[in-house]
């Protein structure tokens, strides 16, 4: 413990020298080597924001694994209509659910800044077909506004936990695992022509 | 419950559930020595040594109610270990009771619904039987074998989501060969900063060519080793029948004796969960319907106790699982009688063939309908579930000595051999076993009767179906454009579907869809193919299912001008 109170006795003498953002680091290290959190940090999320038609969500940045390019989708016979299908992401094979048909909107044409959004939800893992995908956005819960449902589909507006200014534009965000729920529990697929 | 005491618990779970499964193993073996008069001693030690780990462990989890169960049971051994088994009564269907209770509560550890009530009442139980000791046998008279079979059917639905030991040197190894491939990664990083830079040599195309070579090998060791993981001795689902069989036997008032060879040939424990339900049918069966009363088998010559095998064995790359019996073997005139009302010309078809049939729906012979047999499910549902697990049922009777089914199964299931087929632009996986036969055909194959497409194959017509319109693809093209049909067979239904190219049969590797395809019926999983192409595989079951339910579209006259524009 000694050492550890004489290494932030020297951070303090040297957190206006040269290194300070370096040291800065450092410190928000040793303390989360502690188990404390950063005062300033404490109250800020980070939110991934994207585009599904006119619509700007974001969903917080823990639950996004990765964003990549739409590539060759495989379709599954019968798929609830807002599957597009599967993707194979590094062996693992992902559903692709299109956020535009999630939220009661017509299928997403994919065009060159469709993106996929992957995410975590109760340990599953989606591909989240959305229009394009606009940046990371910082948030302290006073930026935070309630959920404003209207103007948003039925479905959209019991997934929304809030929404924040972004610019001119209002970002909605999104639980993800509520869409997801939403979707899982789905309707059953049109059933096929049968005899 | 915290992170650290669950992962704790699943380890007590993992470890405790073989020893209590031993256990049981074990208390069987000593009923049967002490029903022969014997004192078995020699089991009863095992016994006692296994409850004794049991209670140690769960005592150390604060699992109170295992701990008193196990201290009760260790009890009842230390009592029976003292008188001679002339006065022994009720203490083995106590132990069995006990040992029951045992596998129940160590189930159910994880979601802390330890009952503590059912713990209590036993160890009462316990402690009156052994205060008064003939009166035991009395309170633990009724025990119906069906009781028990759930409860092994619910422990065979917990393993599916079940977790696998590895051993120490299994990883070392493992890493080792990931090391190796990932030098030979390295190796093809240098070649192909080297091709980038314009200094490829010539040489460079042999050294490439060993790292390839290197890289492949060391890929397919690690997967074989990685699929052993996944494999276990297929003798811990045959111990569970050591019960259910002794339990059969008691309700029968009749002998009967359970054999286990290759007990420790390993298969699939994904296998192993799916085959309890089929081998519950067929034992259940040998036992409804191929042993003879004792009467009878006295008068036939053999001898009073009966006896059902339960073997495996590896052959030709596969598992060969068999379920014997040595009773009167298959009622051939019931069949022949049934396979008459049914519509077969029962003379035509052979002695093999003929026994065939009770694979069949609806072939049942039991005459009555009894608590073993004659419900309406039949063999067919076993048959199903055999091919759906990527493996094929056969069963050969001889009349007067016995009756076997054979079971050839894959031993894993995650590698399957698959025919990839093409419509309408995507591309489909169909399992190579349940494919009779692929042809070329053409407009003059085809007929519709009544919105029926048949498709003539070998003398005869199947139903058939256009993949195109089965499958939702976006095609224009009609049946009787696509130039090849793919004939299947699931249970005992044919189908062929109607398909724009076909590709030889390749090794493919499952891989399970989510959840959200869950109402996909006609969709058993994906695989992986080059260029990370995914591609679905057909549940052949379904599909079968579904050509005999599609109507064909109205067909047009035929064009002459049509053409075949989706051909290759």
């Amino acid at each position: 413990m000694s050492s550890e109170s004489a290494l932030t006795d020297d951070l303090a003498q040297r957190r206006s020298g040269k290194h300070a953002a370096f040291l800065a680091f450092a410190e928000a290290l040793l303390r989360a080597s502690r188990g404390e959190q950063d005062p300033a940090a404490a109250d800020q999320r980070q939110f991934v924001t994207f585009v599904v038609r006119d619509l700007e969500l974001g969903i917080p940045v823990m639950q996004c694994r990765e964003v990549i390019r739409v590539s060759a989708l495989t379709r599954i016979p019968e798929a609830p209509a807002h599957v597009r299908g599967v993707v194979n992401l590094r062996g693992r094979i992902l559903p692709v659910v299109d956020m535009r048909r999630c939220l009661g909107f017509e299928a997403l044409q994919p065009t060159s800044r469709t993106r996929l959004v992957v995410v975590e939800a109760a340990g599953r893992f989606f591909a989240l077909l959305v229009d394009r995908v606009l940046h990371i956005l910082k948030l302290g819960s006073a930026d935070i506004a309630p959920a404003a449902p209207d103007g948003l589909s039925p479905l959209a507006g019991s997934a929304c936990t809030g929404r924040a200014a972004a610019g001119d534009a209002t970002v909605h965000l999104i639980d993800v695992e509520r869409v997801l729920a939403t979707v899982a529990r789905g309707k059953k697929p049109l059933e096929s022509e049968k005899a | 419950m915290d992170a650290l005491f669950s992962s704790l618990v699943k380890d007590f779970v993992d470890e405790s559930k073989p020893i209590a499964e031993e256990v049981a193993g074990r208390i069987l073996d000593l009923e049967r020595a002490w029903a022969a008069g014997a004192d078995g001693r020699a089991f009863l030690r095992p016994i006692r040594s296994g409850l004794h780990t049991l209670k140690g462990n769960s005592a150390m989890m604060g699992l109170h109610p295992i701990e008193r169960v196990a201290h009760a049971l260790e009890d009842v051994c230390a009592r029976a270990g003292e008188i001679p088994p002339s006065e022994l009564a009720g203490e083995a269907q106590i132990l069995l009771d006990g040992c029951d209770l045992l596998l129940g509560l160590i189930q159910s550890a994880p979601t802390c619904e330890a009952d503590e009530g059912r713990a209590a009442a036993f160890v009462e139980r316990v402690t009156a039987a052994l205060k008064a000791q003939r009166s035991a046998a009395a309170a633990s008279a009724a025990h119906p074998a069906a009781a028990h079979a759930s409860a092994a059917a619910a422990a065979a639905a917990e393993e599916a989501g079940g977790s696998a030991r590895i051993e120490d040197r299994e990883v070392d190894e493992l890493l080792e060969l990931n090391g190796e491939t990932i030098v030979g990664q390295t190796e093809l990083v240098r070649l192909h900063a080297r091709l980038a830079r314009g200094q490829f040599e010539s040489s460079d195309v042999v050294l490439m060519d060993q790292v390839l070579t290197e890289i492949g090998r060391t890929t397919r060791q690690m997967r074989h080793r990685l699929l052993r993981v996944r494999l276990a001795p297929i003798g811990t689902l045959f111990r569970r029948f050591g019960r259910y069989v002794r339990d059969l036997a008691r309700d029968r008032g009749q002998p009967i004796e359970l054999a286990i060879e290759g007990g420790e040939t390993a298969i699939d424990r994904a296998i192993i969960v799916r085959l309890y339900e089929p081998l519950v049918h067929i034992v259940r069966n040998a036992v409804a319907h191929g042993i003879e009363p004792r009467d009878a088998r006295v008068a036939a010559g053999k001898p009073a106790q009966a006896c059902i095998r339960l073997g495996a064995r590896l052959h030709e790359g596969r598992v060969r699982v068999s379920v014997a019996d040595d009773g009167r073997g298959l009622d051939m005139q019931a069949i022949a009688a049934k396979a008459e009302a049914q519509g077969f010309d029962s003379a035509a078809l052979g002695e093999r063939d003929m026994q065939r049939l009770i694979f069949q729906a609806g072939f049942s012979t039991a005459a009555s309908v009894t608590n073993l047999a004659g419900r309406g499910v039949g063999l067919d549902v076993v048959a199903s579930v055999v091919q759906s697990l990527g493996g094929s049922i056969d069963v050969y009777s001889t009349s007067g000595q016995g009756t076997v089914f054979t079971l050839d199964l894959p031993v894993t299931v995650s590698l399957q051999k698959a025919l990839i087929f093409g419509v309408d632009s995507e591309t489909f996986a169909v399992p190579a076993g349940f494919i009779l036969d692929t042809m070329q055909s053409g407009e003059k194959d085809m007929q519709v009767v009544n919105r029926v497409l048949l498709v003539s194959w070998r003398d005869d017509f199947v139903r058939a179906a256009d993949a195109g319109r089965l499958l939702g693809c976006q095609g224009l093209a009609q049946a009787w454009t696509r130039p090849y049909a793919v004939v299947l067979q699931a249970g005992n239904k044919r189908g062929a579907l109607l398909v724009d190219w076909l590709s030889g049969v390749q090794e493919i590797v499952v891989k399970p869809l989510d959840d959200l395809f869950a109402h996909c019926r006609m969709v058993a999983g994906a695989t992986v193919l080059g260029q990370g192409r995914v591609v679905p595989i057909l549940d052949c079951l379904e599909v079968v299912r579904r050509t005999h339910h599609t109507l064909a579209p109205e067909r047009p006259a035929p064009l002459a001008a049509e053409e075949n524009f989706h051909v290759l």
